[in-house]
């Protein structure tokens, strides 16, 4: 059972009540093409309405919230309904509160400025990232000696009609 | 272009369909009056995205069969004016919805024309209510005589007279040149507890055999197969809000659609009337039923 299995899921707000939810999707897609082998993104509305695998995945590896501003939907979601997350971003701390709280973007829109925060955000995120990543895999070497490993089988926490998230 | 919602798409972040339902309901922000309600938000804010579903006409827009934001709407006890699946708006306009969850141009070109033909579609409605104001006179029984088929702790009742039936468990009652259309209670029985239900577009053409929408329980979904041919002229709105109506009577408030008829004549043909469909059901019951 190798380490390489290990697997983050990354759970970003739904970004609909300001332009810092649109950044944590963006940046959280941009997580699925960076570190797409060890990354798994949980879709937060399917997890909240019930999603048996989104919720277990979450239950059995690590969890990276990205949230758009302090109301943190998707640090706290994940933590009422699959244990604490291994690390929390909040994107206003990266693009400041007044900005993060603009209005809802689509990527149509995008500005240089915009990319320019996306990318400031996958900086930090990535860091962090590869820190969960490291401690993972070394529980998972202890967990392998003690016959108690967790692996993770693809790119998606998978929803419950088999289709199944990246 | 004046008309606007209370716009509640799933925001799914795992595959484009998601995506694409964002994208659409901020083309309708952009384009009107809309507002947008976070699913996700929206099951910790509850009274402001509820002051705006009460306010305005709630679209409901699921990426997938999922049905995440179906389901929050029905969790929240909302009326909802209109629903629509991306991935069925795909089928039907022939995109071919790729697995990135990037959008592309076919992508962003679906959104854009979804929500445009939301923001435009009452004109047409209007037209076709001035058109057929005599319709609008027709008055369907409230109730019937029905023959029963019992097996263990089920009831499934038939309506004797005036209905039409196809193999497929569904009803046609006609009335001039119109015809309401349902399912049998064969139907609301095995798929059990009905959860939801996804309307066909009023004003569009379906074939004999086509598809009337869908309706959906923990057990299964149920295309709905339609018995005659012609235009749909009004879809049963309370269903929307409490599809339950369909179990409780399939044939009474629990009717799915009315189409315009085009060609009952040829339809006949492949329809039963009451004894050729209760010996069906019979024999269904008997076979499949458990």
């Amino acid at each position: 059972m190798s380490i390489n299995m290990v697997k983050i899921g990354v759970v970003s707000c739904s970004g609909e009540d300001c332009l810092g939810g649109t950044i944590s999707r963006l940046v959280t897609r941009k997580m699925l093409e960076i570190r797409s082998d060890a990354t798994v993104t949980i879709c937060l509305p399917l997890f909240l309405a019930g999603g048996v695998e989104e919720r277990g995945f979450a239950e059995k590896f690590p969890t990276i919230s990205v949230d758009g501003c302090s109301k943190a939907c998707a640090k706290r979601a994940t933590e009422k309904y699959s244990g604490k997350v291994s690390a929390a971003i909040d994107v206003s701390d990266f693009i400041g509160k007044e900005v993060a709280e603009a209005g809802a973007l689509s990527s149509r829109n995008l500005t240089d400025e915009h990319k320019a925060m996306v990318e400031k955000v996958v900086g930090e995120i990535t860091t962090r990232f590869d820190e969960v990543l490291r401690a993972a895999q070394r529980d998972q070497v202890a967990k392998v000696a003690k016959g108690l490993a967790m692996v993770g089988n693809g790119p998606s926490g998978g929803c419950g009609c088999g289709c199944g998230p990246k | 272009m004046s008309k606007s919602f209370a716009v509640l798409p799933c925001n799914g972040l795992d595959k484009g369909a998601g995506c694409i339902s964002r994208e659409i309901a901020l083309h309708l922000i952009e384009k009107s009056d809309s507002e947008m309600i976070c699913p996700v938000l929206y099951r910790v804010a509850d009274a402001r995205y509820t002051k705006i579903a009460q306010e305005k006409p709630l679209l409901v827009i699921d990426g997938c069969q999922t049905r995440c934001a179906s389901k929050l709407a029905s969790e929240k006890g909302l009326k909802v004016t209109a629903k629509l699946t991306v991935t069925e708006e795909a089928k039907n306009r022939g995109v071919d919805l790729g697995d990135s969850l990037r959008l592309g141009q076919n992508e962003v070109k679906l959104a854009e024309m979804v929500a445009d033909e939301l923001l435009l579609e009452k004109e047409p409605e209007k037209a076709s209510e001035s058109e057929t104001a005599s319709d609008s006179e027709i008055v369907y029984p409230e109730t019937y005589d029905y023959e029963v088929y019992k097996k263990d702790k089920f009831i499934f009742r038939v309506p004797k007279e005036g209905f039409l039936f196809n193999e497929n468990d569904s009803w046609a009652y006609i009335s001039g040149n119109k015809a309401r259309v349902g399912v049998t209670d064969y139907v609301q029985q095995s798929l059990s507890d009905i959860m939801f239900f996804t309307p066909p577009v009023v004003g569009s053409e379906v074939e004999q055999f086509g598809e009337l929408g869908a309706i959906e329980s923990g057990k299964a979904v149920f295309e709905v197969v339609s018995p005659v041919s012609g235009r749909i002229t009004a879809v049963n709105e309370e269903l929307s809000v409490a599809p339950e109506l369909i179990n409780q009577n399939p044939y009474e408030k629990g009717w799915i659609v009315e189409v315009e008829l085009t060609d009952l004549e040829s339809d006949k043909e492949l329809l039963l009337e009451f004894e050729g469909y209760f010996k069906i059901l019979k024999r269904k019951v008997d076979d499949f039923h458990v």
